[in-house]
């Protein structure tokens, strides 16, 4: 049966549309997966689900009824609950508290009467602490239920978070990245629990996260997001050998060149370029070198242990899944963010800690995630700051000639060129600021192939000027194809290094990173009587009893002894009931 | 009609000081990240300071009063400048990483501190003589209506100080980082740029602003240590019409203001019912420039 | 640490007792500073609800007050009301205006919102109770006079009677605070605490958002409006003076710096706003090693807008909460120390 119908969403933030006419199905008991690259609408769409924000056009049925005009809060009675990707928990309140905010919006409590603290106030309480802590028990948080949330770590935290949505009593709960920042082990653990929640809580639950391993072990079907449209739809299996998703995920392979495995495929850009005698694999003092770093934000620790080195005119590549920490690497590196551990060497100096625009002025070039550009600055300005604080000044003629498109654009406002053009000014900035290393985050986000090509041999232009480059991208592909070498990230850490040449030879390993190859395929749902699909946990009906009055749960015990059944069974049956 | 217009000449005059005082909340606001409640409070306070050596203070009986006037300015000036570093290097380079509510308070304490100070210096309540920049005896009538040479002097002045300001912000080195810093203060600290310097300089900037809005409007206004202080509301007014962000919305905010709170003068007279214009301003530019959807889904 | 109930209890009424029999000893000054402390107290309590409980911003706390104290003066003026009836529709005209004030608030937050509320307070401080179209709600411009005002018959005139009016008053406050500490840990107050923490996600885990933001602006005015409405009778009139929007300012800054999200910080706020500028008026001048000094009025907001910026640098929990923190550390440490010999034992 059919619970959530989610029918041609449309939504607009301003020019961009973040959800093209989406339409999904989640049937009651089911745990669905949403994937898809940064920016494909996952967030959108579960903000339209919980009411957040309001689509364009569309409409959304949860049981059957319309959710159009419904306010949040009463989604959430109906019987939807989610969890946050950047952890949205109550921080200065104790574990017990957090759940039992969800739990009294379920009843009905006067804030007069609880002010004057009156004994039915007083007990309606004392009842919800021991459900508070029956969730938290079957959680395994029942050590921290006096803790703050706040004071916690990032992976107690999602659990939390879980235990959280699941006090709402919810029919289905909307999971948005609850893997994010935790380590391979973690991620195991987190997928066990999922498939215990669902077993033990009876809930349906929609499934956003990067981390293929967790969404193909426990989803039983998944749609994939790209630009706002569904891409594709089916079974793990399916969509992990479909070629359109891993064409979104890793880029399009290149039609001239095929995915050989023998490796013997000569790049066009690089070989021209390799004629000035760089080896592929440089040695030498390093330009770069990073140490044991560990950083993250808040209680989350996303890189732990990263180890790399850059050398002079080389490219190195970072690839991995979104969430691996490739971006919070380069962040710790340029010092946006303040490293927890470990050391930053640059030129031979230690830069660990130093502040961004010391880091920067020393030869450090960071184009982070969207550019980093000023949209309201014209082409020239921008130009011009490029070179304004490193020392020499450079005329911004230098770019022009080598991106003649920006000469026409010179005075137009950076924020109203295209994707293309925005990036071709970030790189020009790499050769008027005439760094030393140069670090490109996700450059061919949003581009067309085309432009993306160009932008790829600007990279082995500033090679060959001297230039290192270190390059965050998740179309491996091209990435591949300019890089002398890579390192894999997995789970917040470099796992693996090696020279593109043999990556780009063994596509099986990157795709691997990606989509998850060494996953056993989840087991098959026990089915029972109950009609859902899951078996009655006794435990559970532990639970849910603290709320029955004591007449009703002899009446359900007395009957469950008539029938020979499980007193659960019967009153999850009559649970049922009511909902319909 | 003509009256209409020689209330129109008083509200661009009005305008000016709102722009002018907006100009520096904005400037400040981008660069450093903290909303300025105490801009007026310090342009109150170095107006005074101007006032003390224009008035206050003896000076040699063979300077004339045009003299006289340029060093009064100049101090004030000056002091202003002082002013704003001091504020940035004692207080708001230590709190850069907190949250802007808590900065905003924190401009409420500088608020306070400046205002019973200049209190205690200058008697609150009381009324002073203004500075007079242009002699005060020139008037023209238009349509029946008298305009001094000070009203037409703070609309130059305002008018040649934004763009003044726009061309140092468009033209130089500094300005084209600030903008950076404006647009983007992160982006900015990767293109090597000096942010903290930028801070520095934008609170000396604001504040010299914030000095020559309140040297410019005492002859228009009862001049005391609050109701300059108070012109930080209709600057907030105005600056939110440039959405904290742009600085030619910011000054078209500023003389819309202005022409809205003199305009009902024709018809009420009544010394707060212009606070009710601005109030309604407020209410209005956040309704319109509020993001769709639920309040809880913007960051 | 929360106290239990009926310990809770036995401190407030013990604190009631003692506050309510200090003043007697004082000279008609002090008593006046004393009611005015609790008055105080009460707009400072206002803001630990709404600022230190819900996490909304609001620079017219004084405002709300003010329209308590006008709205009084009202009643017992146009009307000849009895004074109990000039406070309750003080109240509730402080609550009303409150919600509306609330409104906003529904789509602001942070600072935008303080500069809506900064400009209501101005509005309310230049145009309501200073313009003569609204000369019906102010009194004029020489406000309200009330004398002759009783309790339900217990004389609290102030001239004669005013101690009756302070410990009627601080009865009062010593019951909100108390209820104020109960909300806190109730579940009312728990969705508050969720509203400050993160409004996304209380609003999708069922807490309503609309209710309760409205509900905390109506019951914040409210407290606030309360404590005004008491001004007239122990201050014998109404001016605009003390509502004007520096008091609210300053309000706000005595709430940040004695710690925003405790009721006893509203207490030792209360007495810091009332009695330190009339002890400064009063002996802050005189001559020290040969200099004449005068450390007025002045002097203390100075000093508050001063301490208050040292204090946001320094301590952020605010002066009660970082006391605070440290006895409940200390008690923590004693309190494992003495489980550990027992355990041993």
């Amino acid at each position: 049966m059919t619970m959530l119908r989610v029918r041609d969403i449309y939504v607009r933030f301003g020019g961009v549309v973040a959800l093209d006419r989406v339409s999904i199905d989640l049937n009651r008991g089911e745990i669905l997966g949403l994937i898809g690259p940064n920016g494909a609408g996952k967030t959108t769409l579960f903000n339209c689900i919980s009411g957040v924000v309001q689509p364009d056009a569309g409409r959304i049925f949860f049981d059957g009824r319309s959710l159009r005009r419904v306010p949040p809060h009463e989604r959430a009675r109906r019987g939807i609950a989610r969890t946050f990707q950047n952890l949205q928990l109550w921080k200065s309140m104790t574990l017990l508290e957090n759940l039992a905010v969800p739990m009294d919006a379920l009843g009905r409590r006067s804030t007069i009467a609880d002010a004057l603290g009156n004994p039915l106030s007083r007990f309606a309480e004392r009842a919800t602490m021991e459900r508070a802590r029956a969730i938290l028990h079957v959680l395994d948080l029942d050590a921290h239920a006096n803790s703050l949330a706040g004071d916690l770590p990032a992976g107690i935290q999602r659990r939390v978070e879980i235990a959280r949505a699941l006090a709402m009593r919810p029919k289905l709960i909307l999971l948005d990245e609850p893997a994010a920042g935790l380590d391979a082990g973690e991620t195991k653990r987190l997928a066990d629990l999922l498939n215990a929640v669902r077993e033990r809580f009876h809930v349906s639950m929609l499934l956003v996260d990067h981390d293929m391993s967790l969404v193909m072990r426990v989803c039983d079907y998944m749609y994939v997001l790209d630009f706002g449209k569904i891409l594709a739809q089916g079974r793990p299996a399916e969509i992990r050998s479909d070629r359109k998703v891993i064409a979104a995920y890793l880029g399009e392979p290149n039609p001239e060149l095929p995915a050989a495995p023998d490796g013997a495929v000569q790049p066009v850009i690089t070989s021209a370029d390799r004629k000035d005698g760089t080896p592929a694999l440089p040695t030498g003092a390093p330009l770069l070198g990073v140490k044991g770093l560990a950083a993250g934000y808040g209680a989350l620790e996303v890189i732990r242990d990263v180890n790399l080195v850059v050398r002079p005119a080389e490219i190195v590549a970072c690839i991995g899944a979104n969430g691996a920490g490739k971006t919070t690497t380069l962040r710790a590196i340029s010092g946006i963010v303040k490293p927890r551990a470990g050391r930053v060497f640059f030129g031979g100096r230690d830069i660990t800690g130093r502040t961004p625009e010391r880091i920067a002025g020393m030869g450090l070039a960071h184009i982070p995630e969207g550019r980093g550009l000023f949209p309201r600055m014209s082409v020239e300005d921008t130009l011009l700051l490029a070179s304004d604080n490193t020392g020499q000044r450079v005329d911004p003629s230098v770019a022009y000639e080598v991106f003649p498109r920006l000469k026409q654009r010179r005075w137009q406002a950076v924020g109203t060129l295209s994707g293309g053009e925005q990036q071709m000014v970030a790189l020009a900035r790499a050769l008027l600021a005439r760094p030393r290393l140069v670090m490109v985050d996700e450059m061919s986000q949003g581009l067309a192939p085309t432009i993306v090509r160009q932008l790829f041999e600007m990279l082995s232009v500033l090679r060959s000027k001297g230039i290192a480059v270190l390059l965050v991208e998740q179309f491996v592909e091209s990435a591949l194809e300019v890089a002398d070498r890579a390192y894999i990230f997995e789970h917040g850490t470099a796992g693996h290094e090696a020279p593109a040449a043999e990556l780009r030879a063994d596509r099986k390993l990157i795709s691997g990173s990606y989509l998850g190859s060494a996953v056993d395929e989840p087991a098959a749902i026990p089915s029972e009587a109950n009609g859902n699909g899951h078996r009655v946990d006794v435990e559970l009906m532990e639970v849910l009893s603290l709320k029955v009055p004591p007449s009703v749960k002899r009446a359900i015990e007395e009957r469950a002894t008539r029938e020979g059944r499980s007193a659960g069974a019967i009153a999850l049956e009559l649970l049922e009931g009511v909902k319909h | 009609m003509s009256e209409l217009a020689a209330y129109t000449v008083i509200g661009l005059g009005l305008g000016a000081i709102f722009a002018l005082a907006a100009l520096g909340i904005v400037l400040i606001y981008r660069a450093t990240g903290v909303l300025n409640f105490a801009h007026g409070a310090m342009g109150m306070f170095s107006t005074f300071v101007a006032w003390q050596v224009f008035y206050g203070w003896v000076h040699p009986s063979w300077m004339p009063t045009w003299a006289l006037t340029a060093v009064a300015v100049l101090v004030g000036l000056a002091f202003a400048v002082v002013l704003g570093l001091v504020l940035e290097l004692a207080v708001f380079q230590w709190v850069r990483t907190r949250p802007p509510v808590t900065k905003a308070v924190i401009t409420i304490g500088v608020l306070l501190a400046l205002q019973s100070a200049a209190s205690l210096i200058w008697k609150n309540n009381q009324y002073h003589l203004p500075i007079y920049l242009a002699p005060q005896t020139w008037t023209r009538e238009v349509a029946g209506v008298p305009i001094g040479a000070n009203t037409i002097v703070i609309v130059v002045v305002a008018i040649g100080l934004a763009f003044g300001l726009a061309a140092f912000l468009q033209f130089t080195r500094l300005g084209r980082a600030m903008r950076a810093v404006s647009d983007d203060p992160v982006s900015a600290s990767l293109w090597a740029v000096p942010v903290g310097k930028v801070g520095a300089v934008s609170w000396m900037l604001g504040s010299l602003i914030a000095a020559v809005a309140g040297i410019l409007i005492t002859p228009f206004i009862n001049f005391d240590t609050t109701s300059l202080t108070l012109i930080i509301i209709d600057a907030l007014a105005a600056a939110l019409i440039g959405g904290l962000v742009s600085l030619p919305l910011t000054v078209l905010g500023g003389f819309l203001l202005g022409l809205l709170e003199t305009y009902p003068t024709i018809w009420i007279q009544s010394l707060g019912f212009p606070r009710l214009v601005a109030l309604l301003v407020i209410i209005a530019v956040l309704i319109v420039r509020a993001p769709r959807g639920m309040p809880v889904a913007t960051r | 640490m929360i106290l239990g109930h009926p310990v809770r209890l036995a401190v407030a009424v013990a604190a009631f007792l003692m506050l309510a029999l200090i003043p007697a000893g004082f000279d008609v000054g002090l008593k006046f500073d004393a009611a005015l402390s609790v008055v105080w107290a009460f707009g400072i309590l206002s803001i630990v609800l709404l600022t230190g409980y819900v996490g909304q911003v609001s620079l017219c706390q004084a405002t709300f007050a003010g329209v308590g104290a006008y709205a009084a003066g009202m009643m017992f003026n146009t009307f000849h009301a009895g004074y109990v009836v000039g406070i309750v529709v003080g109240v509730v005209a402080a609550f009303a205006l409150g919600v509306l004030v609330g409104l906003p608030a529904l789509r602001l937050r942070g600072i935008t919102l303080a500069i809506v509320t900064l400009a209501i307070a101005l509005v309310f401080d230049k145009y309501v109770f200073q313009d003569h179209i609204f000369d019906w709600f102010s009194g004029g411009s020489g406000g309200w006079r009330v004398d002759g005002a009783n309790l339900l018959g217990l004389p609290a005139d102030s001239s004669s009677h005013l101690l009756a009016g302070y410990e009627v008053l601080l009865a009062l406050f010593v019951l909100v605070a108390l209820l104020m500490v109960n909300l806190h840990q109730s579940g009312a107050g728990r969705r508050f605490r969720a509203i400050r923490d993160s409004e996304l996600a209380a609003s999708t885990m069922g807490v309503n958002l609309t209710r309760y933001k409205l509900l905390a602006f109506g019951l914040s005015a409210g407290i606030a409006g309360l404590g005004g409405s008491f001004y007239p009778l122990i201050a014998g009139s109404v001016s605009p003076q003390p509502f004007w929007v520096f008091t609210s300012l300053q309000l706000s800054a005595i709430a940040v710096l004695m710690g925003v999200r405790y009721v006893p910080a509203a207490a030792l706020g209360g007495f810091f706003m009332a009695f330190v500028p009339d002890i400064l008026t009063r002996y802050g001048h005189g001559t020290f090693m040969g200099h004449s000094y005068d450390i007025s009025y002045d002097w203390f907001s100075l000093a508050l807008g001063a301490l208050l910026i040292v204090q946001l640098i320094l301590l952020p929990d605010g002066v009660w909460g970082d006391l605070h923190g440290h006895v409940a550390k200390a008690m923590a440490a004693v309190r494992v120390h003495t489980q550990r010999r027992v355990r041993v034992a």
